[in-house]
């Protein structure tokens, strides 16, 4: 039996209207652990638009009531809410600036309080994606940085530790590297950042999907940010787009073997000690297959986290 | 900056020494002798084993480069022999230093400064990758120097089945370090860095980023595309899909201009080149050359405003507007010129606009930036006025 605890998104399975089927279906399916969810609040593609729903607007209380019957049900089910999503993109570049303030002075900190809220310890924040309006990804981080620092304060006060990921940058046909791809210095700001702010109060989410996209070498990307890392989000593709599947599932040779490094991806936790939880990012998945298999496929997943979680401890 | 054609760009480059005009064409560029043109990609794979000759493939290749330098073809640099990214043999380190000393030989024979050398990493495990290297590299880097040959390291990708991943001195950071240690070991500039695009792309790197951090290290630049998802070395701009472009031109055109480099552009179409009929090969040759102007005019258009101290615009467009927001400041423009007699006495962001008689009274030392996409016709009129630096100016990669 492992002690590492294995999660997954809520997004697809915890729903408004009976949050505890939901909670109930991640135990039964052999999980103890929840990423909530909380970007599927307002939509990333309606941000892009420069278009925004009004779920934010209402005060910090009235969120609270809002998510009190899922934080409830979480608990009756005994699934712990270890880390949420706050909504991306938090800057739109080109947008209006109303549009921009909203998102870093209403819906940062909101995200922030609804956390708080839930005793939940991470929240994944998206660095700006910036390129091609500025003139180096310096300059790109520089404006992430700001950002984060209005969040530091409420972090440390809540005990939050906020985690930045790595993500990518599409434009057109081409993925490429986006913000926190570069560990060295991903370790470096991190660090920086902790220090101004007087303690761990940020740190990292390392996405093995975007990883993957953009070839980054996991084991060494792992162990440069060491316990940095405080989540994962471990989802599965083709090296081609960001389809977040399950893991072992793409293969490109006639071998038919996966052709995603999951092998340095154990390794890598293992050299770092990873004690933390082994999170999927896999709400695609139960949207693609039928309803009937929704049950199967999250155990399916849950098998594969505990399968993770027993090389991880053996390897150490 | 140097424009070199990679020999696996070239149409009859096998001929090039009995007729280097008839092969290069008009072209004034150099070559770079990629050692895959003879030995083939998998040739390296099936060594000792489906009878590879070495010997008679050295051979080969020193007798193309003796035909080269007879005929008086320039030789910018050599890419030495390299193992497949998913290569099984991790048995050939002794022959890989044997090609390595062959290389630094032939280069210094040719009069040329520079071999690309792919960097060792079959078979070794990542924490003794630069151990293993620094001992190749140093075994190699005496030789180099008293040979007056650069060695470059190249960025390489890992292999997980059938998906490719930034391997060995794919981190520029990681690369320049490297390189760093090496030349304090050699005690001189003898190692450099050549950036393959192709593999950059594949690990869908910011390769402009990569550039900066490289700086000055960087002394070479493999232009080759491909799709991000399969090894190929097409021509630039020729991967596209309605939903965009396959690759960053742009950012690596921005990335180098801010590092000011002023290196070796490597054109390696090899495979649009075998793509097309052979008929329709020489068409395809010239504009591999139109592309390798492209990027030599581009990445070098800052160095133009940096040789004159003074500068004249001429068109009060939207490109102007362009020039002004971006080097306005850095390269202030002493007035703007325009044929139409409208804008004359008008000013844009500031700056005046005068009619074109006003370029007779030019400043010795004064260029005038072109800044509309009419070149040759304005560079014509320019040369009528008497104005004898003339430079173009673009905004498509600002």
């Amino acid at each position: 039996m492992h002690k590492l605890s294995v999660g997954v998104q809520s997004r697809h399975i915890v729903y408004d209207e009976d949050p505890a089927e939901g909670f109930q279906m991640l135990l039964q399916s052999g999980f103890t652990c929840c990423d909530f969810s909380l970007n599927a609040y307002l939509s990333n593609e309606e941000l892009y638009k420069y278009r925004r729903n009004d779920f934010f607007d209402r005060p910090v209380s009235a969120l609270s009531a809002f998510f009190g019957r899922h934080r409830e049900a979480a608990g009756a089910a005994g699934v712990r809410i270890n880390q949420m999503h706050m909504p991306y993109p938090c800057f739109v570049p080109g947008a209006p600036k109303e549009i921009n303030e909203y998102l870093a002075k209403v819906v940062a900190p909101k995200s922030m309080e609804v956390c708080a809220f839930f005793d939940c310890p991470h929240i994944v924040v998206h660095g700006f994606k910036l390129a091609g309006h500025v003139s180096s990804e310096q300059e790109e981080w520089e404006r992430t940085e700001e950002f984060l620092q209005t969040l530091g304060p409420l972090a440390k006060e809540r005990g939050i530790t906020v985690c930045m990921e790595n993500i990518y940058t599409d434009s057109g046909n081409r993925i490429v590297e986006g913000p926190c791809c570069d560990a060295a210095k991903a370790a470096a700001r991190i660090d920086r950042l902790n220090e101004a702010a007087g303690g761990e109060v940020f740190g990292f989410c390392f996405d093995t999907g975007h990883a993957n996209l953009v070839g980054l070498d996991f084991e060494n990307f792992i162990t440069t940010l060491g316990k940095r890392i405080k989540v994962l989000h471990i989802h599965d593709n083709d090296g081609v787009a960001d389809l977040h599947q399950i893991p072992y599932t793409f293969a490109r040779g006639r071998e038919n073997q996966t052709s995603t490094d999951w092998a340095g991806f154990l390794a890598g936790l293992m050299k770092i000690g990873f004690d933390q939880v082994l999170s999927f990012e896999t709400a695609p998945v139960l949207s693609a297959f039928p309803e009937q298999m929704k049950r199967p496929a999250l155990a399916f997943i849950a098998k594969i986290g505990s399968c993770f979680a027993e090389k991880i401890e053996k390897g150490r | 900056m140097q424009v070199s054609l990679s020999t696996k760009s070239i149409h009859g480059v096998t001929r090039i020494g009995a007729d280097p005009e008839g092969v290069l064409g008009e072209s004034v560029y150099g070559i770079t002798v990629d050692a895959e043109t003879f030995y083939g990609r998998n040739a390296l794979e099936g060594c000792g084993e489906k009878g590879f000759d070495a010997d008679a493939v050295a051979a080969q290749f020193s007798a193309f480069v003796q035909d080269c330098v007879r005929s008086g073809v320039r030789i910018h640099a050599m890419r030495m022999p390299r193992l497949r990214w998913d290569t099984k043999r991790t048995d050939l380190r002794e022959l890989l230093l044997r090609f390595g000393r062959e290389g630094i030989e032939a280069c210094a024979g040719a009069g040329c400064h520079f071999v690309v050398m792919q960097p060792l990493f079959a078979g070794i495990a990542r924490e003794q990758l630069w151990r293993e290297n620094r001992r190749y590299y140093a075994a190699l880097g005496r030789m180099a120097q008293r040979a007056g040959v650069k060695i470059l390291l190249e960025n390489q990708c890992g292999h997980v089945n059938g998906h490719f991943v930034r391997g060995v001195c794919a981190d520029a950071a990681v690369a320049a370090a490297w390189i760093d240690a090496l030349n304090a070991e050699a005690g001189a500039e003898t190692f450099g860095f050549c950036l393959d695009t192709g593999a950059g792309n594949l690990c869908r790197q910011d390769m402009g980023e990569m550039a900066v951090t490289l700086g000055s290290r960087l002394k070479a630049v493999l232009v080759r595309e491909c799709d991000g998802v399969r090894e190929a070395s097409r021509l630039p701009f020729t991967g596209r899909t309605a939903a965009g472009q396959d690759a960053d031109w742009p950012g690596l055109i921005r990335g180098l201009r801010k590092s000011a480099f002023d290196g070796i552009l490597i054109l390696d179409a090899g495979d649009t080149l075998r793509g097309f009929s052979h008929l329709l090969r020489p068409q395809v040759q010239s504009l591999v050359c139109a592309v390798a102007e492209y990027f030599r005019w581009q990445i070098g258009m800052e160095w133009c405003l940096r040789a004159y101290p003074s500068r004249v615009l001429f068109g009060a467009g939207n490109m102007c507007r362009q020039y002004l927001a971006r080097y306005g400041e850095a390269f202030p423009p002493l007035f703007i010129c325009d044929n139409d007699r409208e804008r004359w006495g008008t000013e844009v962001c500031g700056v005046e606009v005068r009619p074109p008689e006003a370029l007779r009274e030019l400043p010795e030392d004064c260029v005038v930036m072109i800044c509309n996409t009419f070149y040759e016709e304005t560079a014509e009129q320019l040369r009528e006025l008497g104005v004898r630096q003339i430079g173009a100016f673009s905004d498509e990669c600002l």
